[in-house]
């Protein structure tokens, strides 16, 4: 057997950047590709945010410089509200430490690790300190070079110049330079996930200058800045015994009870009076020996029936009341474990109002409108927002999708899959958003082949928790009630669709097709005329016969349609 | 001491060829068309993605990816149309046996079509890219297709060439030799006297050398670029060398752009990827100028600085420096002497052009710098 001493001889404290190493994954930096995008969605994240706190329409621009092979320089720059001097270091510097990391506030970001751990990156693949230019709109512009000092988990500034603003400019750059990442135009790359943020943010003006020089401009399609979320307080069907524990610790309350009602939304007074008989008759049940009648009551608890089974046990009832009470009137920082795990069964039990939603931030339907028609110029769109829901019980969320078919579309199905506005680009097939999609019957909505339709869907999840199937954050899990939102979301903006596809405006277009296809008849006949040696005339009748076939099936399909919804109906 | 190799390709140039080709495509979409299919044309792909470095060829060339440009799809029914008429055009040109500039081309085929507000062509922007695309398609040269580019670049040297009716000696048409037409497929080669040819980078150097009497006293043809080489400078060097077996040795500034204008004339280019196995040489050598001559020769006060930030400065690298270190990372200029030269241009963050040499004397470079080098075979890869 090895000796303790031996097996502890390895064994070393780990620092923060060392864990940052082993978990890169966690934070999104995992292949050369997705490192790069997620560098530049932390910076594009943080500008939008602190555009929409304070107010300004964003106009963020986004430079990737190629340094030499696998190694770049990805600048951002936003017109945002800029940042103070002394909270430079806060900002870029100290992992874990964000403004939002212990809020139940929905949000873009990850916990607070998002730019520091871009700037951890940077450093750690690079070596270089993370430029930043910033000012607040007053007389200076600082320029500041940033590094996180590792092992004191802190943000340092290596090096600080002072420019006079001149100009007046107000804005935040930062410059990162990152190496073992790679420029790819894929659908896990920066355009892409630009692109789909463009969608997403109508009221954002993007832009990318990309390693060869060629700029691409997502333009703004929306003057109305979102507001800002709001906190909101957990509540109590979304909590587990960890939230409740902690919170505990944290509170400024001095009883449980107080501490109850103040930090949690739906818990009142006449609640905590529920509450207490549901633990008082928890533990009565926990009490007897034989499982058939715990059963049989924990069943009858779930009933409501609660008042009853405390009538069951009499004077002890009675008592067991009494040292619950006792307990909502103990300090909560003296809460057990136990307790907590307790409170928590018993709000299991419980029945309280459905969560508040005016947390919830939805992108809106015409917004959503605006920005698959600003960025993709499609023939048609729609979008559906549904009213908020909950899911495991407690916790709200809220599901859109916008539709957006044919005009400058491919002819291949794409699902742009966002939660809380931001897209998710990695493990698409294991998301909900991609087996809801997939489980919708597009036949029935006169969509053929859905693989070849030129249809784009935008699935947007919106939650305080938004339930990860990974620490990736890329896919969403499969909780039932976020699945049966999608679907009827999707269904009910494919119903449009259909609308669209069988109505007049398909038949208008069909025309219009036909006149285009027409036009160019003649000047083909001639050339291929001189071309092959055959007749024009000749030339010119197999094109028109070869039009009219097409046109002819196409309204063949058309006409059935109608027929069949006409049967349906009937 | 370099001489003439023996020929590896064959004078190529056959107007039948592309004609035949013009007229199966022809044919092809008229067979799609009576059996009710579909027309289209498959168009390889252009831009970086479908570019590749041949290590066997050494040139860049161009994959295999493809668009499919159908007639019944109306976002491509316009370009479908406009590829018939360039094609019919191109096959009017060759069997007339005429030339046409690309402008010419855009304003023959350029009218209002009956019926409708719509031009054929709005503008040369697009039937630039439509004959590019018949290049690709068709596997022909633009000029094949008698469509020539810019003409620019001119020769110099005892050879003596055929262009159409007239014969005449590269070196008896006064200081300035004969200019290089935007195509030159159809000329014929009918002597040569010369040992191997010089490809000089500014027509000012290329003066001083024909002043100098260099390419009498060193039996050799020089072609200067003027920038960098157009395309008919490019296809004369590579019919030069395949055809006639003249060995190419190429002088350009000691800068990141002479370095390009190197790495085009021998690898070909990215944009015209499709063309390299007929404009690249790979064959070609690099006498100067290099970082080794600054030392050798002295030059070291007639240098210039590289513009740009350096790698190890804030901000960089950019401008020169930027572009070296690109030039590093070719595959063709990754061994031993080009990386060592390239070094030493970000060590020293300078660069140099051929006229510091008239520092040492007006003949120094016909007389010392070129003879010796190239006697002793000191050239880059």
């Amino acid at each position: 057997m090895a000796k303790a001493k031996e097996l502890f001889k390895e064994f070393k404290i780990q620092s923060v950047s060392e864990f940052f190493r082993r978990n890169a994954a966690m934070l999104g930096y995992t292949g050369k590709i997705r490192s790069l995008t997620t560098v530049v969605h932390e910076a594009v994240t943080n500008s939008l945010d602190a555009c929409e706190e304070a107010g300004i329409l964003p106009y963020v621009r986004v430079e990737i410089e190629e340094l030499g092979r696998e190694h770049y320089k990805i600048i951002v720059e936003d017109n945002g509200p800029g940042i103070p001097e002394k909270f430079i270091t806060h900002v870029f510097g100290k992992m874990l430490a964000g403004t939002k990391a212990h809020r139940n506030i929905q949000s873009r970001g990850q916990q607070g690790i998002g730019i520091s751990g871009a700037v951890m990156f940077a450093q750690i693949t690079s070596g270089k300190a993370t430029r930043v230019i910033t000012s607040t709109g007053g007389d200076e512009i600082i320029e500041a070079w940033v590094k996180i000092d590792v092992e004191k988990n802190e943000g340092k500034i290596v090096k600080k110049i002072k420019h006079k603003n001149t100009t007046g400019w107000r804005g935040t750059r930062i410059e990162l330079e990152v190496k073992n990442v790679k420029y790819v135009r894929s659908k896990q790359g920066v355009f892409w996930y630009l692109k789909l943020t463009a969608i997403a943010n109508p009221h954002a003006h993007i832009e990318l200058i990309e390693p060869d020089g060629k700029l691409i401009v997502f333009p703004r399609s929306s003057e109305e800045i979102p507001k800002p979320p709001v906190e909101m307080k957990p509540h109590p069907k979304g909590v587990m015994t960890d939230d409740v524990y902690r919170m505990a610790k944290k509170t400024r309350k001095n009883t449980v009870k107080r501490f109850l009602i103040s930090e949690f939304s739906r818990i009142s007074d006449k609640k905590i009076d529920e509450l207490i008989k549901y633990i008082a008759a928890i533990r009565l049940i926990n009490s007897e020996e034989d499982k058939k009648i715990k059963d049989e009551l924990f069943e009858r608890l779930a009933k409501g029936e609660v008042d009853l089974i405390l009538r069951r046990y009499g004077r002890r009832a009675k008592k067991v009341i009494k040292e619950v009470q006792n307990l909502m009137e103990k300090p909560p920082e003296k809460l057990s474990w136990h307790e907590a795990e307790e409170i928590v069964e018993a709000f299991k039990y419980m029945k309280f109002l459905a969560p508040p939603t005016h947390g919830l931030r939805p992108i809106g339907e015409e917004n959503i409108v605006k920005g698959l028609t600003g960025i993709l110029k499609p023939e048609f769109v729609t979008a559906v927002t549904r009213p908020p829901k909950v899911y495991r019980g407690g916790i709200p969320f809220q599901v859109e999708v916008g539709l957006a078919y044919g005009g400058e579309l491919e002819s291949s199905f794409n699902l742009l899959r966002y939660a809380n506005r931001v897209p998710l680009l990695f493990d698409a097939g294991a998301c909900v958003t991609t087996m809801a999609a997939r489980s919708v019957d597009w036949k029935r909505y006169k969509v053929e082949d859905l693989d070849r339709a030129p249809l784009t869907l935008l699935i947007n999840v919106i939650s305080v928790h938004v339930p990860y199937t990974s620490t990736g954050k890329q896919s969403i899990a499969n909780e039932d009630e976020i699945y049966e939102e999608i679907r009827l979301a999707i269904m009910e903006a494919a119903r449009r669709l259909q609308t669209y596809l069988s109505g007049k405006h398909r038949r208008l277009y069909q025309v219009k097709r036909k006149k285009t296809l027409q036009k160019y008849v003649p000047e083909i006949a001639r050339a291929l005329s001189i071309l092959t040696g055959e007749p024009e005339e000749k030339i010119k009748e197999y094109f028109i016969s070869l039009i009219e076939k097409k046109f002819e099936s196409v309204e063949e399909a058309l006409e059935q349609s109608v027929e069949v919804e006409a049967d349906a109906e009937a | 001491m370099l001489k003439r190799e023996k020929p590896k390709e064959r004078f190529g140039y056959d107007p039948q060829k592309v004609l035949r080709k013009l007229e199966e495509l022809g044919k092809e979409i008229l067979e799609e068309v009576k059996q009710g299919k579909n027309p289209y044309f498959d168009i390889p792909t252009r831009g970086l993605n479908n570019v590749y470095f041949d290590e066997v060829k050494r040139v860049i060339r161009m994959g295999d990816k493809l668009s499919r440009r159908y007639f019944l799809n109306v976002a491509h029914a316009r370009k479908f149309m406009q590829t018939l008429l360039i094609a019919a055009y191109v096959k009017r040109l060759v069997s007339e046996g005429k030339h046409a500039s690309l402008r010419e081309a855009y304003y023959a085929n350029k009218h209002t079509i009956p019926g409708t507000k719509e031009n054929t062509f709005e503008d040369q922007s697009e039937s630039d890219p439509v004959i590019e695309d018949l290049e690709r398609m068709l596997g022909v040269l633009r000029e094949e297709m008698h469509l020539t580019a810019d003409r620019r670049g001119y020769v110099y040297g005892d050879i003596t060439i055929r262009d159409g009716e007239d014969e005449f000696n590269t070196s008896k048409l006064g200081m300035g030799g004969w200019a290089v037409p935007g195509t030159v497929e159809h000329i014929q080669f009918v002597d040569i006297n010369v040992d191997y040819a010089l490809v000089v980078e500014t027509a000012a150097m290329a003066d001083r050398l024909i002043e100098e009497k260099f390419p009498k006293r060193e039996r050799a043809l020089i072609i200067a670029t003027q920038g960098q080489a157009s395309r008919g400078v490019r296809r004369l060097i590579h019919r030069l060398h395949y055809e006639e077996g003249l060995p190419i040795i190429v002088f350009t500034d000691g800068d990141p752009y002479g370095w390009y204008i190197y790495s085009t004339i021998k690898q070909g280019s990215i944009n015209l990827a499709y063309l390299s196995e007929k404009l690249a040489t790979p064959e070609a050598k690099f006498v100067g100028m290099t970082m080794d001559d600054i030392k050798k020769y002295g030059l070291e006060n007639v240098t210039e600085k590289l513009k740009g930030i350096p790698p190890n400065k804030k901000g960089g690298p950019t401008g020169d420096y930027k572009r070296i270190i690109e030039e590093m990372n070719y595959p063709w200029f990754k061994n031993k002497e080009w990386q060592r030269q390239l070094k030493l241009a970000l060590e020293w963050g300078v660069r140099i052009e051929q006229q510091a040499l008239a520092n040492k004397s007006l003949e120094f470079v016909a007389k010392k710098y070129l003879p010796e080098k190239i006697a002793n075979e000191e050239l880059l890869p």
